[in-house]
């Protein structure tokens, strides 16, 4: 007995140590990351070219070349290219953040090719709930009816309004796949009674509105059509219509329509298999920080997706701000829709597009 | 890319199934969809042949006429379109046809209504792609027109032959085998381009190059993509075959073999004559307004976007002059990536030229001494690249990042660019081979000259000057490659051309045409230096 003694008191010393260790490494693990920054580190960020790379250069890079010496490289181009060259690389990413699109990223948290945001960005506890799915949207890029106020002179303010008699022949129609053709396609569905589960009344009332002036690929196509006239009316970003509005032609209205405008937003994700967690999180929580949103939201009008910050009036009403107003976008069944992408993108082509 | 072609299912994740299944091109041909598309392609393709045969002719034979100091010159009308970015060619014909644009104008200056919408119109698309593709046609005319003899014009002429007369009974004869070779050309990259049609189509005019980047990258649809692209390389491949068998019966004289020359079916006498006589009245005008449309089709794209680089808009593609400004340019200097990704481009283009020609100049000798059984196969395997759309590459690419990934990023990227250039490599160099006269080589071995040495002394110096332009050219041709590049840029290597692509695909600011107009004017500065070493004239020449 008396040999045990010591024995079953170190045996005990022992337990409540491992038992302590186990309860504090999940606290241990989510304390702030910054430790463990090595000096010089490199981080792949694929994102736009033009302002957002210029952007986040200045707000979310500079700081962080100060702080860790750290190094960033960008993959520039569009998300379709990014976001399949982060498919085909799944497991082994040349990619440490990749910027994606609403429903291009909750989909690829579910394919394990991004991972879903944590708590260990400070700034997620700030973040609109929306906001926290498939990654960390760092963005709202609402989607809209855009017109020319000169040519449409009733004022639309329902996505119905697309289907008065006197438009007809004068839409442009946002093409299918991509964020401004998705958001017109399902709202169409659902301001006609159907919704992404039954799509095909969305199908069959676009149908009902060929012929269109034309079918317009990117926002900037969709500005020169209406610089030349091509048409009146189309769906399109608010935000860099806004800007176009502003710049280059001051009869284009943004609607807001009573169904609300259709969410579309742009997420930072940090890829599966990244070898710099912690720098990740660090960009992406610069990102999300008050002096990079409000540059976001003055130059091209994007709108904040954290609730701490503060913006000036002006700016306030040409977006999105408040509970209320991003609780007033209309979300949709992301999931669903991707799987039918290419069953709808093969019906677009033969029925609306073609 | 043919593997993928066959398999049965479209899941991305799927492992790679080795027994072929016909899944997809049972999509493919379904329904009347994307037969359609092919169509509207094929018909786009040959619209566009079309125009750059009439439009390249009046350029082709005026460059031939020229005295020859002069030609150098005007050669650099043709080539420095060829060597400009596609995107940016295409920005310059959005300039050219906007609603405030020249034409336009001009039309309006002149009293008539102007047309207004011209953009988003089939048109446009030819168009550009005729702006794109036409300074192929002018090279493989041009090589032909200036071999024929010119004692033929000559006897003509002392015959009573008319200008026009000896051009269709002399000129276009002899130089069937040059349209032949740029029909081929034009008519394959015309038929696979997409870029064009994208940024001018308005989605009115769908090619099928669209819908093998939209299932491939939107969709994830790699299978169905690659069965597109098969079918696509099929109607190519066919069509190169039909070709060639149709101008075999034009030229019988160029036939290995003596067969009995058919009876030619000849034309009515009076009918005959009638044509000659509206010929004679017609046919110069018409020739000079076809140069004069020709000419300003290769320039006025460029010379729009130079312009627009000093312009202050908003966007790239706002036409009408509004202020002057430097700010692009400044933005291109001094704020921007632009500069790293310069020196990205500069370094990747040096040394894929250096390793092209390391490749090239064995391989074109062992093409021109030592006939072998197979050369033909070899030749045209070689080939390959070109035929094959550089977006079908990308797709088959993006199946095997995983392993190229693996690579360092640099090198990558070099291997990949060599085999793109290496065709043009190959098929510049083997004239420059085949025209050294082998006896220097054989007088040097007599005198004791080991073979390094022979090489080194006689063989290099004589070839310096064709070397020296293969490799300008394909310096040139990697330093603009975009369509593959984007594919597999990764962090570091993100080269000046796809950074200018990477813009497009947000918001087109005027700074494309800052560094497109820097880099126009560096590639008048590479072709003068090019000249020093040897007439740009005698660059595509056979």
């Amino acid at each position: 007995m008396t040999d045990r003694t010591p024995h079953r008191g170190l045996s005990r010393r022992k337990f409540a140590f491992t038992l302590g260790s186990a309860l504090a490494a999940p606290a241990i693990l989510s304390l702030p990351v910054r430790a463990q920054i090595a000096r010089g580190s490199e981080l792949v960020i694929g994102i736009w070219g033009g302002a957002q790379e210029r952007i986040v250069r200045e707000h979310c890079a500079k700081p962080l070349e100060e702080r860790y010496g750290a190094r960033f490289n960008y993959v520039l181009g569009g998300t379709v290219e990014r976001r399949a060259r982060a498919y085909a690389e799944r497991g082994r990413p040349s990619f440490d953040i990749v910027y994606l699109n609403i429903f291009e990223s909750r989909q690829a948290v579910r394919d394990g090719v991004t991972q879903a945001p944590s708590e260990r960005v400070p700034q997620f506890a700030a973040l609109y709930d929306v906001a926290k799915l498939g990654g960390y949207g760092v963005a709202f890029n609402p989607v809209t009816i855009v017109y020319d106020k000169r040519k449409v002179t009733t004022p639309i303010t329902s996505w119905r309004d697309l289907w008065r008699p006197e438009l007809r022949g004068r839409i442009i129609w946002p093409s299918y796949p991509g964020a401004q053709g998705t958001a017109a396609l399902v709202m169409s569905a659902r301001v006609w009674g159907g919704s992404e589960q039954a799509i095909d009344i969305g199908f069959r009332k676009i149908q009902e509105l060929k012929p269109f002036a034309a079918i317009q690929g990117s926002q900037d196509q969709l500005f020169q059509m209406f610089d030349q006239g091509v048409g009146d009316v189309s769906v399109e970003f608010g935000s860099f219509t806004r800007s176009y509005a502003e710049t280059r032609n001051p009869n284009i209205e943004v609607a807001t329509p009573s169904e609300g405008q259709a969410i579309a937003m742009n997420v930072a994700c940090i890829t599966v298999g990244t070898r710099n967690q912690a720098l990740a999180e660090e960009w992406v929580n610069l990102h999300l920080s008050a002096p990079c949103q409000l540059e976001f939201a003055q130059r091209i009008y994007y709108s904040p997706t954290v609730r701490n910050l503060t913006i000036p009036d002006a700016l306030r009403t040409k977006l999105i701000v408040g509970e209320q107003q991003v609780a007033g976008l209309v979300d949709f069944d992301w999931d669903l829709i991707i799987r039918n992408q290419a069953a709808w993108t093969s019906r677009f082509n033969r029925e609306i597009g073609g | 890319m043919l593997l993928l072609a066959f398999q049965p299912t479209g899941d991305s994740f799927a492992p790679l199934e080795l027994t072929p299944s016909l899944e997809q091109f049972t999509i493919v041909f379904g329904d009347s969809y994307y037969p359609r598309v092919i169509g509207e392609t094929l018909a786009l393709a040959v619209g566009v042949t079309l125009s750059s045969v009439l439009l390249g002719y009046p350029i082709a034979l005026w460059l031939v006429a020229l005295p020859p100091h002069w030609r150098p010159l005007a050669m650099s009308i043709v080539l420095i379109p060829l060597l400009t970015n596609v995107v940016v060619r295409s920005l310059g014909i959005i300039l050219l046809l906007a609603p405030d644009g020249i034409v336009n104008g001009a039309i309006g200056a002149i009293g008539l209504p102007p047309p207004g919408n011209m953009l988003f119109t089939h048109g446009a698309v030819g168009l550009a792609l005729a702006q794109v593709f036409m300074p192929f046609m002018v090279l493989a005319l041009y090589d032909n027109l200036a071999g024929i003899d010119h004692r033929l014009h000559e006897a003509a002429a002392s015959l009573g032959a008319s200008r026009v007369r000896r051009f269709f009974a002399v000129t276009l004869p002899l130089s069937l085998p040059g349209l032949r070779a740029g029909i081929s050309v034009v008519f394959l990259m015309s038929s696979t381009a997409y870029v064009s049609a994208t940024l001018l189509g308005g989605r009115k005019v769908r090619v099928i190059g669209m819908d093998v980047w939209s299932e491939a990258l939107q969709n994830l649809q790699m299978p169905l993509a690659s069965a597109l692209a098969v079918v696509m390389l099929a109607i190519g491949v066919g069509a190169t075959v039909l070709l060639a068998a149709f101008f075999a019966r034009l030229t019988p004289w160029l036939a290995p073999t003596t067969r009995r020359p058919r009876a030619q079916r000849s034309l009515r006498p009076a009918l005959a004559r009638t044509l000659v006589i509206v010929g004679d009245l017609f046919g110069v005008a018409s020739g000079r307004v076809l140069f004069v449309a020709a000419a300003a089709l290769l320039v006025f794209p460029l010379v729009l976007v130079a312009v627009q680089s000093f312009n202050d808009v908003p966007q790239a593609t706002v036409a009408g002059f509004r202020a002057f400004t430097w700010a692009w340019y400044e933005r291109v200097l001094f704020a921007g990536a632009y500069l790293d990704s310069f020196a990205t481009s500069i370094q990747l283009a040096a040394c894929a030229v250096v390793c092209t020609l390391v490749l090239a100049l064995p391989a074109a000798f062992a093409l021109v001494r030592h006939p072998f059984r197979g050369r033909g196969a070899l030749g045209a395997f070689w080939m390959l690249p070109l035929v094959l759309p550089h977006i079908a590459i990308g797709v088959g690419m993006l199946r095997l990042l995983q392993w190229y990934t693996a690579v360092p990023p640099f090198v990558g990227l070099l291997l990949v660019h060599v085999v793109l250039i290496l065709p043009f490599a190959l098929s510049l160099l083997r004239p420059t081979v085949e025209q050294l006269d082998r006896s220097l080589e054989q007088a040097a071995a007599s005198l004791g000259a080991p073979p390094w040495r022979v090489f080194a002394h006689v063989v290099l110096p004589t070839i310096a000057p064709g070397l020296a332009v293969v490799a300008i050219i394909t310096f040139l041709m990697s330093f603009g490659e975009v369509t593959l590049t984007s594919f597999l840029t990764t962090a570091r290597m993100t080269t000046l051309p796809v950074r200018i692509y990477a813009e497009a695909t947000f918001s087109l600011e005027p700074t494309v045409h800052a560094v497109s107009t820097l880099l126009i004017a560096a590639t008048i500065a590479l072709l003068a230096v090019v000249n020093r070493f040897v007439r740009l004239d005698r660059v595509w020449h056979r």
